[in-house]
C-alpha cells in the first residue's frame, strides 16, 4: 500500500502522458476528465520547470465532464469534444488521455478512438487515471500509445535514414533541462556519424516518431527509457544500449565508445572526437583551478534528483571534480530491481567513503535525510531551497520542481553540459561563500 | 436549518444562476437576468478550467500552521506544489490512492496519515480534501473525521469538493468557507460582540490586504481578516464580529452571507476597493455603518488629490482595453480604466450570475453593446473575440496570456498584481506605461504560428456554446 506523500514531485499518470504529448510538434492531447485535471498539470508541473511551458499549449483541449457524465456516462461528451477539436485545434496527430473520473465510470475510450479513425482523424488513445501511477508511468503509457497505434494511423513512405538511433527515458520538464540535454546527446551522436532520432521538442514531429521503427539502435539513459526499448524490440527487434543515466563530462565517452564498439562505427573518427571534446572540458578545468582552491569548492554535496540525473551529475561531480558525495536521493521512483542497482553503484560511488542513498520523494523525508549529511552544498529541487537556507550552505536547483530560476536550452549533458554545470556550481558556491562571510 | 447543517453548500448555479459560458451584449444580459428561467449553458467543444478542487486549494494555502491532506490519487496534489513554491502556509499531502484503494476505500490509509501528520507536526488543524474519485466513490471521510477528532482533541475540516458537481469553480470558495465556519467558528452567534470588523479576504494578494488594513487603520478600524493568511482563532472571533466588508464581493459572498444569517454578523455589500472612485465609495459604504463619515471623507479627499499628483497627466484617452478577469474583479477593473480615460472594448469573465445584475443594469445604460464573454480558460474564444476587437492593452489573469500576447497585444498579467487602493491604482498606470511603451516582445511572439485552425475564426465567437437539454 502506497503510503501518503508530502509535496510530491511525481504528480500523475496523466501528466505524465501530457508531458510527452505536448513536447511533439503537432501532438494536441485531448483531455476526458474532469476540468481540473488539465489546470493542476498547468499549475503543478509545467509552470514549475523553469520556464518549459510549452508555447502557448495551456489550456488544453477537455472534455470537463461533470455531475451528468459521471452518472450517465461521457462517451457522447468525449466524442462531441473530439469531433469539435479536430476542427478548432490545428493537429497532426490527436491523443486522449483520461483522468480518473472517467476511467471509474467506464467509458469505452478504445470505441471512441475508434469511431474519429473510421472518419479519417489521426487519433491514438491512452488510458492514464492518476491513481494508476505518477508522471513516469504516465510518460510509458503515452510512448507506448504511439509505439503501438502510429503505425496503424499515419502511414509514412518516408526514407529512413541510415544510423538512425531512438534516445529514450529523458521526461519532459520532470528532466527540467531535458531539451538541452537532448540536444546535446544528439550532438555527441552526431560527433560519431549517427543520426540522432531525439523525438521530443522544437522540430520533433509525428514524422520523428514515425522513424522509430526504423532505427538502427535504441539508447536508454535512464530507467524510463527501459520499457520502450523493450516494446520495440519485441516488434521490431531493434537492439538497444542502456546508460544509466545523462552522461555528464567524460562518461560521454563511455558512450561513445560503447555505441562505436557495438555498432561497428569507425573508432579512429570516435577517438579523434572525443579527443576533440575532452581537450575542451580539460581546458575548462584548468580555467576554474585557482577559484576551486580558493574559494574550497571541494567539499560534501547532497544531490536530490531522478536517477538518472543523480548519476549522471553525481559521477561527474565525484569522479572528475573531487566532491564528496555525502547524501544522494532519488526521486523517481523506480523499480525494485532498479533501485538495488542504483543502491549498490550509488553507495560506494567513491571507494572507501560512505554515501547515504536514499530513496523518496516525500520532502520532509528528503529534508530529514539531507539535514542529517550535513553537506557543504545541496543540488535538488527548488523545495530544497530553504533547507539549503536553514544549513547555511550554498545551492543549486536543478531538478523538478524548477521554479526559482529559467531554462530554455540550457544542458548538464555531455562535454558542453558537464562545463554549464560547473559554471552554475561555481557561481552558486562563490554566492554562497559571500552570503557565508558578510553573515558572520 | 442551519445553513451548515449540509455536507457542502448548493452550487452557485443552484443559488444564483450562474453561467459558465455566455457570449453577448451587456443589455441581453441584463435582460436574461431581470427573468425568472436562466438557461445554464453548455460547450460543445472545451478547453480545460479551474474546478471547485482548486479554488477550495487556494482558501487551504492561507491558513496558518494547518495541515492539508488531499485524500485522493497523486496528481490531484499537483496544485498544492505550485502552492508550495509561491509560498503557502499549509502543508500539502497527498494520500496517493492506488487503483486497489479506488475499488476496495480507503479511509484506513487516511486514518493513518492523519495520526502520522499529527505526530510529526502538531498542527492546529487539519484539513481533509475531496476530489474525483472519493467523489464518485462515495467514500466515508466523515467517520474518520468525528473519530480522529475526538481522539486527537484536534480540529479534522473535510472539504467535500468533487472536480464535477459545479459548473464553476467559483463554488469551491464556498465549499471551503461553508466547511471552516461549519468546524471552526462553533455553532451559535455570539451573545458578546467586540469591536472588531471582518475583512473578508479570499486569495487576494498580500499588498492588497495591506492596502485595505491601512486605510480602515487610517480611520480607526481594528480588523479581523479571514481566511487569507489567518489562524483558527480568527475563524472564531469573526462570529462576535461588529460587521463583515469583503475585498471583492464575489468570492466572498457565501462567507459573508453565512456570517450574516447564522452569526448575525452583519454584511456591507460594496465592490471592490479598486480605482479612486472604487476605494472611496468602499471606505464611505463602511464608515456609513460606523458613522465615520467625516474622518473618512476627509481621508478620501486627500488620498485622491495625493493619487492625482502622482499619475500626472497620464490619461489612456484613445486607448481600448480589454478585460479578462474574475468577474467582479473585471467590472471593477472597468470602472478604473474608464476613470484613467481609456475604452473597455469587450470583458471576459469567469462566471455571471444574480450578485453581477447591478453592474450589467449600469452598464446597459451607459454602453448597451459592450460585449461580455464569459468564460474560465476558453482561450480559443478569447483568441477569436481579440483578433475581431484587436485592442491596444490587455489586462488579465488567465493562464493563456501567452496566446493573448501572440497575437501582437501588449498583455499586463494581473494574476498576481495588488490592484486594490490607491496604490493599486499607481502600481497600475506604473506597468501600463510600460506595457504600451515597448511591443517588442509581442512582435517576436507573434512569429509563431497559432495553435488554431483559420475555419475557427471564421466561426462566431460563442459558435460552442449551446443552452443545456435537461
Ligand atoms: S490524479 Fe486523477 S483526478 Fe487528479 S489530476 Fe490526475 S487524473 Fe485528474
Amino acid at each position: 500500500m502506497a503510503h501518503h506523500l508530502e509535496a510530491s514531485r511525481n504528480s500523475c499518470a496523466l501528466h505524465g502522458a501530457l508531458q510527452l504529448f505536448e513536447a511533439i510538434d503537432g501532438v494536441v492531447p485531448v483531455i476526458h476528465s474532469t476540468s481540473g485535471c488539465g489546470v493542476q498539470h498547468y499549475l503543478g508541473v509545467t509552470r514549475l520547470s523553469g520556464g518549459n511551458d510549452t508555447f502557448g499549449s495551456p489550456p488544453v483541449s477537455s472534455s470537463n465532464i461533470k455531475q451528468k457524465h459521471v452518472v450517465f456516462g461521457g462517451g457522447s461528451r468525449l466524442r462531441e469534444q473530439l469531433k469539435n477539436t479536430v476542427k478548432v485545434v490545428q493537429g497532426d496527430l490527436y491523443a486522449i488521455v483520461t483522468g480518473c473520473s472517467t476511467e471509474m465510470v467506464g467509458d469505452d475510450i478504445p470505441a471512441m478512438a475508434k469511431e474519429g479513425r473510421d472518419q479519417e482523424w489521426p487519433v491514438i488513445y491512452t488510458n492514464t487515471p492518476g491513481f494508476g501511477g505518477d508522471v513516469h508511468h504516465g510518460y510509458h503509457l503515452a510512448v507506448k500509445a504511439l509505439i503501438e497505434q502510429l503505425p496503424d494511423i499515419v502511414k509514412s513512405q518516408e526514407k529512413i535514414p541510415s544510423g538512425l538511433i531512438n534516445i529514450w527515458g529523458i521526461i519532459p520538464n520532470q528532466d527540467p533541462f531535458w531539451r538541452g540535454n537532448l540536444q546535446e546527446v544528439g550532438r555527441l551522436l552526431e560527433g560519431i556519424g549517427l543520426v540522432p532520432n531525439l523525438l521530443l521538442g522544437s522540430g520533433q514531429n509525428v514524422a520523428s516518431w514515425q522513424r522509430v521503427p526504423g532505427a538502427l539502435l535504441n539508447l536508454v539513459i535512464s530507467p524510463w527509457g527501459e520499457f520502450p526499448a523493450r516494446l520495440l524490440e519485441e516488434r521490431y527487434a531493434t537492439p538497444s544500449i542502456t546508460f544509466e543515466g545523462v552522461p555528464v563530462g567524460t562518461a560521454a565517452s563511455i558512450l561513445l565508445r560503447r555505441l562505436t564498439e557495438q555498432l561497428e562505427l569507425d573508432p579512429i573518427r570516435t577517438e579523434a572526437f572525443i579527443t576533440r571534446e575532452e581537450l575542451r572540458l580539460n581546458q575548462q578545468f584548468a580555467r576554474l583551478v585557482d577559484t576551486y582552491y580558493r574559494a574550497g569548492f571541494q567539499r560534501e554535496f547532497a544531490l536530490v534528483g531522478e536517477s538518472a540525473q543523480v548519476i549522471g551529475i553525481g559521477e561527474f561531480l565525484v569522479k572528475s571534480f573531487g566532491l564528496l558525495p555525502r547524501t544522494l536521493v532519488i526521486t523517481d521512483n523506480p523499480s525494485e530491481s532498479i533501485r538495488e542497482a542504483l543502491d549498490s553503484r550509488l553507495t560506494t560511488i567513491l571507494p572507501g567513503y560512505h554515501t547515504d542513498v536514499l530513496f523518496s520523494e516525500d520532502k520532509s523525508e528528503i529534508a530529514d535525510v539531507v539535514r542529517a549529511g550535513e553537506p557543504g552544498i545541496i543540488l535538488g529541487s527548488s523545495l530544497e531551497h530553504c533547507l539549503a537556507l536553514e544549513l547555511g550552505v550554498p545551492f543549486l536547483a536543478l531538478s523538478f520542481p524548477l521554479f526559482d530560476r529559467i531554462v530554455l536550452e540550457r544542458a548538464y549533458a555531455g562535454y558542453r553540459g558537464a562545463a554549464v554545470l560547473l559554471e552554475d556550481l561555481g557561481s552558486a558556491m562563490i554566492a554562497g561563500s559571500k552570503y557565508i562571510n558578510e553573515a558572520s | 436549518m442551519s445553513p451548515l447543517r449540509a455536507k457542502a453548500p448548493r452550487s452557485r448555479e443552484k443559488r444564483l444562476d450562474t453561467l459558465g459560458a455566455w457570449f453577448g451584449p451587456v443589455s441581453i444580459a441584463s435582460k436574461e437576468f431581470a427573468s425568472d428561467e436562466i438557461a445554464q449553458r453548455i460547450r460543445t467543444f472545451a478547453q480545460s478550467s479551474n474546478d471547485d478542487l482548486l479554488y477550495a486549494l487556494r482558501i487551504l494555502s492561507g491558513i496558518r500552521n494547518s495541515v492539508t491532506i488531499i485524500h485522493g490519487p497523486r496528481g490531484c496534489a499537483a496544485a498544492g506544489l505550485y502552492h508550495t513554491a509561491t509560498g503557502s502556509n499549509t502543508r500539502w499531502v497527498v494520500t496517493n490512492l492506488d487503483e486497489r484503494d479506488t475499488i476496495m476505500g480507503a479511509d484506513g490509509k487516511l486514518r493513518k496519515s492523519i495520526l502520522a501528520l499529527y505526530y510529526r507536526y502538531h498542527p492546529s488543524v487539519v484539513f481533509i480534501v475531496g476530489n474525483p474519485v472519493i467523489a464518485i466513490n462515495n467514500d466515508d471521510i466523515q467517520s474518520v473525521v468525528e473519530e480522529l477528532h475526538e481522539e486527537l482533541e484536534l480540529p479534522i475540516v473535510p472539504v467535500y469538493v468533487t472536480g464535477f458537481s459545479s459548473q464553476n469553480a467559483v463554488s469551491g470558495y464556498d465549499t471551503a468557507l461553508h466547511s471552516l465556519l461549519k468546524y471552526l467558528s462553533g455553532n451559535n452567534a455570539s451573545t458578546k460582540k467586540n469591536e472588531t470588523i471582518n475583512l473578508l479576504s479570499v486569495a487576494e494578494h498580500p499588498l492588497d490586504r495591506k492596502e485595505a488594513l491601512n486605510l480602515l487603520a487610517l480611520i480607526g478600524l481594528e480588523l479581523n481578516i479571514i481566511p487569507d493568511d489567518s489562524t483558527i482563532e480568527l475563524f472564531r472571533s469573526a462570529v462576535a464580529a461588529k460587521a463583515s466588508i469583503p475585498l471583492c464581493p464575489d468570492a466572498s459572498e457565501y462567507l459573508g452571507l453565512i456570517l450574516q444569517e447564522k452569526y448575525g454578523v452583519p454584511l456591507i455589500k460594496v465592490s471592490r476597493p479598486v480605482g479612486v472612485k472604487g476605494t472611496g465609495r468602499w471606505l464611505k459604504s463602511i464608515a456609513a455603518f460606523l458613522g465615520k463619515e467625516s474622518v473618512t471623507e476627509e481621508l478620501h479627499t486627500r488620498k485622491a488629490a495625493e493619487t492625482a499628483r502622482q499619475l500626472g497627466d497620464f490619461s489612456l484617452k484613445g486607448i481600448k482595453v480589454y478585460i479578462s478577469l474574475s468577474s467582479a474583479n473585471a467590472f471593477s477593473v472597468l470602472e478604473l480604466v474608464e476613470e484613467l480615460g481609456g475604452e473597455v472594448n469587450g470583458l471576459t469573465i469567469t462566471h455571471l450570475d444574480r450578485l453581477h445584475i447591478p453592474y450589467l443594469d449600469e452598464l446597459t445604460t451607459r454602453s448597451p453593446s459592450l460585449q461580455i464573454h464569459v468564460s474560465d480558460g476558453q482561450a480559443f474564444e478569447e483568441v477569436s473575440i481579440l483578433r475581431k476587437l484587436s485592442p491596444d492593452l490587455y489586462l488579465g489573469d488567465s493562464t493563456h496570456l501567452g496566446q493573448v500576447a501572440r497575437l501582437g497585444i501588449p498583455v499586463i498579467s494581473l494574476e498576481s498584481f495588488a490592484l486594490v487602493g490607491y496604490s493599486g491604482v499607481v502600481r497600475l498606470v506604473r506597468c501600463i506605461k510600460t506595457a504600451l511603451a515597448n511591443g517588442s516582445y509581442e512582435l517576436s511572439l507573434a512569429k509563431v504560428s497559432s495553435p488554431y485552425h483559420e475555419a475557427w475564426f471564421r466561426r462566431s465567437h460563442n459558435w460552442h456554446i449551446k443552452r443545456e437539454v435537461k
